[in-house]
């Protein structure tokens, strides 16, 4: 006598250790057969299909409400592909962002040097962030080197303006 | 509604998704009569069982959007409400001040009325069947309903309780044993 919903074989797993012989075991387990014959006789009662249908409306009508576009989307993005495909966009994107804004940290540092030399034939312009510090009483201070012969010693002198360029200021250093 | 609509709960829960009230009508009356088994059998009283199961249908629908296609919408499904009706189960012994059963407590001594009595007649017999399921714990109680009432294997039945399939063996013998226990020598074989 097996039954679908208990089977011998689940029977003897649950239970081998806990009955001494084969016997007891086999008897147990009608016993129990038995027992789910009843609860089979026991069907749960139904609903009416006034009350199902009042289940329904409350938890349809409380259900939170988005707009169909938002779900879309949503659905949209919870495709494996689309979402790899997004995320490699926003990476790429991200990089991007990442590596102009270096160039540009690049670019602001290269157009205020700390000291610039110009060269020409006979003369040396040391101009720059360095040559302000050590004279900020200056502006756009700068200091020429001039040779007039290679074996004459040079010459240094400050060149600058005060009062928004009003004076111009050049000193034999 | 016809539960034999030809089309699948993920359509439908598709279309529920985007708003359309006929696919969850259609949803919905494919499997309410499963959770209301489940609860009732969950929480055992029948003037509770609709509260519960307005519950879980309300999770179900507040959830929907959340819902990934690809898994088992009846096995979610099982899972919420299970879980609801353990909730409320627990929630309604501790208003009545009647607290559940200890996981590792089953009372087996009331086979006392009448031993080797072969003419209890059929209500008498359910009433002892109904009384050992509410003497075990809740637990206990859900792992014996999904696994010998909605056939759920014993893997599923972990993942809902949240704990391991060894567990939920020893749930399900202890269920039997209290049944055993009240029923013994009661019954024709």
């Amino acid at each position: 006598m097996e039954n679908p919903r208990l089977s011998f074989e689940e029977f003897k797993a649950l239970f081998q250790d806990r009955f001494e012989s084969q016997e007891e075991l086999l008897r147990e387990y009608h016993s129990l057969v038995s027992i789910f014959k009843h609860l089979d006789q026991a069907p749960v009662p139904d609903f009416s299909s006034e009350e199902k249908a009042e289940i329904f409306k409350r938890a349809w009508r409380e259900r939170p409400q988005k707009s169909s576009w938002v779900i879309t989307c949503i659905d949209l993005l919870r495709q494996p592909a689309v979402t790899f495909a997004v995320g490699v966009i926003v990476g790429c994107i991200v990089m991007s962002a990442v590596a102009n804004n270096r160039l540009r940290l690049a670019q602001t540092a290269s157009a205020d040097p700390l000291l610039s030399v110009e060269h020409t034939k006979y003369t040396q312009t040391y101009k720059g962030k360095m040559i302000e510090e050590f004279y900020p009483e200056f502006e756009n201070p700068k200091i020429v080197l001039e040779k007039a012969a290679s074996s004459s010693p040079p010459q240094r002198t400050l060149y600058g303006t005060l009062d928004n360029g009003e004076i111009t200021v050049v000193w034999n250093l | 509604m016809n539960r034999e609509y030809p089309v699948s709960d993920e359509a439908l829960i598709k279309a529920a998704q985007r708003g359309d009230r006929d696919a969850a009508a259609w949803l919905y009356s494919r499997h309410v009569d499963r959770v209301h088994r489940i609860c009732y059998r969950i929480v055992m009283d029948p003037s509770q069982v609709q509260d519960c199961v307005q519950e879980v249908w309300l999770k179900v629908f507040r959830n929907l959007g959340r819902f990934r296609s690809g898994r088992s919408f009846a096995a979610w499904l099982n899972t919420v409400a299970a879980n609801t009706a353990i909730d409320f189960y627990r929630k309604y012994t501790r208003q009545r001040n009647h607290p559940d059963v200890d996981e590792t407590y089953v009372k087996a001594s009331v086979a006392d009325k009448q031993p080797g009595n072969q003419q209890l007649d059929k209500a008498l017999v359910q009433q002892q069947i109904q009384e050992a399921l509410q003497e075990i714990s809740v637990n206990q109680r859900t792992a014996f309903v999904l696994r010998y009432f909605e056939n759920m294997p014993t893997a599923e039945i972990a993942r809902v309780l949240g704990c391991g399939e060894g567990t939920v063996r020893v749930h399900i013998c202890r269920s039997l044993l209290a049944l055993r226990a009240k029923l013994a020598g009661k019954l024709n074989q």
